[in-house]
């Protein structure tokens, strides 16, 4: 229940209209700062919504897989530069933001990774760093603005924090394949 | 979990009947040695500094107020705190898994060799005065290239010794599965992790550095080498308070007779310094150009951030305190703080290096504060902070270490006379710094700047009224110069010329009721890949700004 409240009130304090003017100010942060902690805000709620609803989870989202793709949709399309200017144009769109990253990316994160199995959870990670590969090299690379609210120079940091997190997730993908956590620990 | 218990006395009684191999022996020894003859110059340095502030003395020319600066930074800063805490730790490794790997112990000789041929290097000119860049040698000021190269081999050197740990720790685990490693090392290894990738940075700044000072490229970028530098330079300052810290939490409990507080507490304060630590450097350039004030503010949490496992530690700690002390028999509110044994200098001295990070802690986070640092950056207030810092509770705590690692690596043990020097010049360093630290922050908010030789500006009103504050300075220094001549003479005693016997290596067990540590606390891979995420998510930004938008970068500059 405490995991609940503190995710609850990251939720509120994220939504405070400074904090907010502030994390969507920059263009890295809105994206890899606000969005992020949102999703983390969920993840720490969804122990409410798992004791509350647990038949749900079980019909919707029993392997996990259902979950993790829906996490991963709704990471996608936050992705979108487009989504971007929406939220910060329209509030209906910014309401979706605060709704859809810990609801509905934070929770079925948390209930379908108890659920899948580590090579699953390996093969969303790579997927995740092909995909921040591939957004760095698009933000660093494009000529011009894709989104209206940010200037170039904002859109390279987004590109270079893609990049610096896909190299993060790389390197823990190496150590993932090259140590052997038997030959450390206990069964 | 009785067998656990039997293999713990069998460890002990083995450890205590043959003490420390030998071979380990000559590496802690010899790194310590270095340590100390480092204190001792870099101490004899920094009294012709305060001196010269005073306005008591006139440094010649042939070796200037900016030479002695530099070499009073490199020696204590860099030479001082990296061989003590490497010598430290690597008598810890050994100590607590079983004796150092031959492979590994051959590591912290080519480290060792390293780090004195770079050493040389560097120093070399700094003597012909080609090199007064000072410790933090960042462009536009531009040393000799040989100085540099200097750096590089200190920095392999290093880096030597980092990996040596990481295979010592490594191959311990396999052999004990599943447990966890001893707290003293599981210290030893947030270190080496922090030496290792704090000083990437400054091996990249200075790989950009050593073209420029060779004129194969003519401009630098200025902000970016300095961030580089900070980088390094902060986690360094962090690596002191993990080495400091370390004997906080395991060796002082067990010299007051108590036990240690929680497990998982001191290793979740590990891992949070070791995350948090690294963009840290941010808070030494708040008035720094070219970094946008919300970037700014949004760097204060991860300073501040720093602040929070340094709060653990000082509940913990004077838990621990009230704990023993009621245990012996101690009352009240405070009265019990008379149970404490204060006649012993391996309690004394680290306990006045607690007390001393109070005021040193406070004005740090005073000094993270955007408008508080426009009043305190670059006078004499930074340099009175990092003595009380870092001169204080770093260096004393090396120094109540000292009175117990060097008998046990010298097998000798600690005399009641050495103990009473001990405590007396603990005292000498307490009043010294008291004077001086305390003289460097008032004058410091008078207006007088750091670094700067000692000069009456045309004799105007101001910079008069420092002199009585400086006069105290010279003071100061003065105690800490007595302070350094005992402590040196204790150190050279206790390793080579106190009577021979065996002492313990002092380490505190947990409490009996103590909760089991969970095991993710030993997965150091995933510790360092959220390091290096919170790394990315500190530069990511200013960095990217800093290179695309570079202005026009400088010529090196060397004024003498």
């Amino acid at each position: 229940m405490n995991q609940f409240i503190f995710g609850f009130l990251l939720l509120i304090f994220l939504a405070l209209p400074p904090v907010a003017y502030l994390l969507e100010s920059i263009m890295i942060v809105h994206m890899h700062m606000q969005m992020p902690l949102l999703v983390i805000a969920g993840f720490l709620m969804a122990i409410f919504f798992q004791n509350k609803f647990p038949q749900f989870f079980e019909n919707w989202n029993h392997n996990g897989i259902p979950g993790i793709l829906l996490f991963s949709i709704i990471m996608i399309y936050w992705m979108i530069p487009r989504a971007m200017d929406d939220a910060l144009t329209f509030q209906t769109v910014e309401l979706f933001k605060y709704i859809s990253l810990p609801f509905l990316a934070g929770v079925p994160l948390r209930d379908s990774w108890q659920k899948i199995s580590s090579k699953m959870k390996n093969a969303v990670i790579m997927i995740f760093t092909m995909i921040f590969f591939a957004m760095g090299w698009l933000y660093i690379k494009w000529p011009e603005q894709l989104c209206n609210n940010y200037l170039i120079i904002e859109q390279v940091t987004l590109g270079w924090g893609f990049l610096t997190m896909g190299v993060c997730m790389t390197i823990y993908l190496v150590y993932n394949g090259l140590v052997d956590p038997t030959a450390y620990e206990r069964e | 979990m009785e067998s656990a218990a039997r293999n713990i006395s069998f460890k002990e009684k083995a450890n205590k009947a043959l003490g420390i191999v030998p071979e380990d022996a000559i590496i802690s020894k010899s790194y310590l040695f270095v340590s100390f003859i480092a204190l001792l110059v870099g101490g004899v340095l920094g009294l012709l500094q305060g001196l010269n502030r005073a306005g008591l003395l006139e440094l010649p020319l042939w070796f200037n107020y900016y030479q002695v600066l530099t070499a009073h930074g490199i020696l204590l800063i860099l030479v001082f705190t990296a061989f003590f805490t490497i010598g430290y730790f690597y008598a810890v490794l050994s100590h607590t898994l079983d004796g150092l790997l031959p492979k590994v112990r051959k590591m912290a000789w080519i480290g060792f060799g390293l780090k004195i041929f770079g050493f040389v290097l560097a120093v070399i000119p700094i003597i012909m005065n080609e090199a007064s860049v000072m410790f933090t040698f960042y462009p536009p000021l531009a040393a000799h290239p040989v100085f540099y190269i200097g750096l590089v081999f200190i920095v392999v050197g290093v880096w030597m010794c980092a990996f040596g740990s990481f295979i010592q720790v490594a191959n311990w685990r396999k052999r004990n599965k599943g447990e966890h490693v001893p707290i003293l090392s599981y210290f030893a290894t947030g270190v080496f992790v922090l030496l290792f990738f704090g000083s990437v940075p400054v091996a990249i700044e200075v790989f950009m550095i050593i073209p420029w000072a060779l004129g194969w490229v003519e401009t630098i970028n200025v902000m970016l080498s300095r961030t580089l530098f900070w980088a390094f330079g902060h986690t360094l300052v962090n690596i002191w308070y993990l080495t400091a810290i370390s004997a906080w939490y395991v060796v002082v409990p067990k010299v007051i007779g108590g036990r240690r507080f929680s497990d998982t507490l001191t290793r979740l304060v590990i891992i949070m310094l070791v995350v948090l630590n690294i963009p840290g450097g941010f808070h030494h350039q708040i008035v720094d150009p070219g970094i946008t004030e919300s970037v700014k503010f949004l760097h204060v949490f991860m300073s501040l951030a720093i602040g929070f496992p340094s709060l653990m530690t000082a509940y913990a700690m004077f838990s621990v305190f009230e704990k023993t002390a009621k245990k012996k028999g101690g009352k009240g509110v405070f009265a019990w703080f008379k149970k404490l044994p204060w006649g012993d200098v391996r309690f004394l001295a680290p306990m006045i290096a607690m007390i001393a990070f109070i005021p040193g802690g406070a004005g740090g986070i005073a000094q993270s504060t955007n408008q508080l640092n426009q009043v305190a950056h670059n006078t004499m207030w930074v340099v009175g902070h990092f003595h009380l810092t870092l001169g204080t509770t770093a260096v004393l705590t090396f120094f109540g270490i000292s009175y117990w690692l060097v008998p046990f690596i010298s097998k000798r043990v600690l005399t009641p006379a050495i103990n009473k020097l001990g405590v007396i010049q603990t005292i000498f360093w307490t009043v010294g710094m008291i004077f001086m630290a305390g003289a460097m922050h008032w004058v410091g908010l008078l207006g007088s700047p750091r670094r700067t030789s000692y000069t009456t500006y045309s004799d105007h009103a101001t910079a008069l009224g420092w002199d009585p504050y400086l006069f105290f300075l010279a003071i100061g220094g003065t105690l800490l110069m007595i302070g350094i001549i005992i402590q040196v003479y204790a150190v050279i005693h206790l390793m080579f010329f106190a009577p021979k016997g065996e002492t313990e290596f002092p380490i505190a067990e947990v409490e009996e009721n103590a909760t089991k540590t969970p095991y993710w606390t030993e997965r150091w891979g995933v510790i360092i890949v959220i390091m290096l995420l919170v790394i990315a998510m500190g530069y990511v930004i200013p960095l990217v700004e800093m290179i695309v938008n570079a202005p026009p970068g400088s010529p090196p500059y060397s004024p003498w």
